[in-house]
């Protein structure tokens, strides 16, 4: 697919070494369009939208930065906001900067966990990104019902 | 009839690629501005080739203003005043100033092109940051994940800063990160040590700088930093002094105790360290010495979880819970309240503080952010 010089200035910032470490794509060969879109997909045959996705997010944020970095107990998931020095840019470009802060997730029961970031939520509401597959941060959307977060 | 439609897509898109690069190149190498003057507060007058950002003028000049982006419009530390010259505001610009910036002429230093002589308004502390070149004299690990990173200078060889105030290290590229970048960390160190500083550093998941600093930094190497900024130091005041910080948050604290001892100043002092466990905790003997070295110093940590193996003593609970027990055993109508850490721990204990008698205008912040 041709790319705009916007789209391929886009584009550089989701990769490795660009704004994070190991960037926003994980191993995912898809196009950024085509991760949306798959994620939108999914998103509308379970009934479920980027808004919905985005507040429960958000909430698990704010629960979390109750405990001053200590782990909060959330619906039966332990939640560790860890939040470091600076902010950081949306990767498509999006006005305003984003706390460096990482949402740990762990389940009580089985002790298995996720982690997204402030700017994770800020990407699914409006970008309906929600990270390439094996990214560090990537969400993925059955995992969210599974674990009752939405 | 498809093939035609998607060739016709094709070629027209590579024109417009074609063309937009033919204009950032004409642009970058064949535009001549000429000669401009950049006058600064009224008074000092720069002349600069122009053509280029306001901010790289300015940084020629030896001129830093903060930046942490490196000039790709995001991080937003290079707002000035521009008064004149300047010309309309750029789509790169708006999102990232309030509406009363914009008002009020702020601008992105590193969007704004010298074409036009101009006219800006910078703070007058920021003819103090200057560019340094130093060398690593040590690296080491204060825990698990935080390292006490000491620099010797080289050119200049001595730095003038106040207690509590910050550098913006820059990282190399490394395998993996091809573009250098900046980042903000607290001096650590006296200062009247003129000649090194120290700073800790904690590891970032996914940071580009910390990373560097922690994987790819060796003792020898020759880093860059700007500095000094920022204006977290202490006042004057005759009421005791309550610090909180935990982490790397310590890092401007210890300065702040530095000059305290060096200025032989008499306050009372309470340094409340919040951590999580006994693996988090570091510089305790250095608390140990300032509380030798100080007339009326008290290092007061407190382990959110110690685990059994940490055989803790010391105070438990969050930071606030042992903060509100301090402010409550102290005269608090005239103390001052000093803090380094997140923005959520900082508005945390703000609460406490002013519940317990200090009112915002006591209290003094460096946050995260």
């Amino acid at each position: 697919m041709k790319q705009t010089p916007q789209e391929m200035k886009i584009h550089r910032q989701f990769e490795p070494g660009t704004l994070s470490k190991s960037g926003f794509l994980g191993d995912d060969s898809r196009h950024i369009h085509d991760i949306v879109a798959d994620d939108e997909r999914l998103l509308s045959e379970l009934g479920l939208s980027l808004d919905v996705v985005a507040d429960a997010l958000q909430a698990l944020v704010n629960a979390g930065k109750n405990g001053l970095g200590d782990p909060v107990i959330v619906n039966g998931l332990e939640v560790t906001v860890q939040w470091d020095r600076g902010m950081g840019p949306c990767p498509f470009g999006e006005p305003g900067l984003y706390p460096k802060m990482t949402v740990s997730v762990k389940r009580l029961d089985d002790g298995s966990s996720m982690q997204f970031s402030q700017l994770s939520v800020h990407l699914i509401r409006k970008h309906g990104f929600f990270g390439g597959k094996g990214s560090v941060y990537r969400i993925e959307i059955e995992k969210l019902l599974a674990w009752g977060i939405v | 009839m498809l093939n035609q439609i998607f060739m016709t897509v094709a070629v027209v898109g590579g024109i417009n690629t074609l063309l937009a690069i033919l204009l950032v190149t004409a642009e970058r190498y064949l535009a001549n501005y000429g000669e401009k003057t950049i006058t600064i507060n009224g008074d000092r007058k720069l002349t600069v080739v122009g053509g280029q950002s306001l901010l790289a003028s300015l940084k020629s000049d030896k001129i830093f203003l903060p930046s942490a982006c490196g000039g790709r419009g995001t991080c937003a530390y290079c707002k000035c005043q521009v008064e004149s010259g300047a010309g309309p505001l750029l789509p790169t610009e708006a999102p990232l100033l309030t509406r009363d910036e914009i008002a009020g002429n702020v601008r992105l230093a590193c969007q704004v092109k010298v074409k036009e002589d101009l006219q800006i308004s910078i703070p007058e502390e920021l003819f103090n940051i200057k560019a340094f070149q130093a060398q690593v004299a040590a690296l080491d690990d204060l825990t698990h994940d935080i390292k006490l990173l000491r620099l010797k200078l080289s050119e200049p060889k001595t730095i003038v800063f106040k207690a509590g105030q910050y550098i913006q290290l820059q990282s190399q590229p490394y395998p993996g990160v091809k573009e250098e970048v900046s980042r903000a960390y607290s001096i650590a160190s006296s200062c009247q040590e003129m000649d090194c500083i120290d700073l800790m550093i904690r590891r970032v998941p996914e940071g580009l700088c910390t990373t560097w600093v922690h994987d790819h930094l060796k003792v020898g190497d020759k880093v860059h930093f700007t500095g000094p900024m920022g204006d977290f130091y202490l006042k004057e005041g005759t009421g005791p002094l309550v610090m909180v910080a935990g982490g790397s948050g310590m890092a401007p604290i210890v300065s702040l105790l530095h000059d305290l001892h060096d200025k032989n100043d008499p306050r009372s002092t309470a340094y409340l360290f919040g951590a999580q466990t006994g693996r988090d905790l570091f510089y305790s003997d250095e608390m140990r010495t300032f509380e030798q070295k100080l007339p009326d110093f008290e290092f007061i940590p407190t382990l959110s979880r110690p685990q059994p193996e940490d055989e803790w003593t010391g105070k438990t609970g969050l930071i606030t819970v042992s903060l509100a027990e301090h402010l409550a055993s102290i005269n608090t109508s005239r103390a001052q309240a000093y803090m380094c850490g997140s923005p959520g721990m900082i508005k945390a204990c703000i609460a406490v503080l002013n519940e317990n008698g200090i009112s915002s205008d006591r209290i003094f912040y460096d946050p995260f952010s």
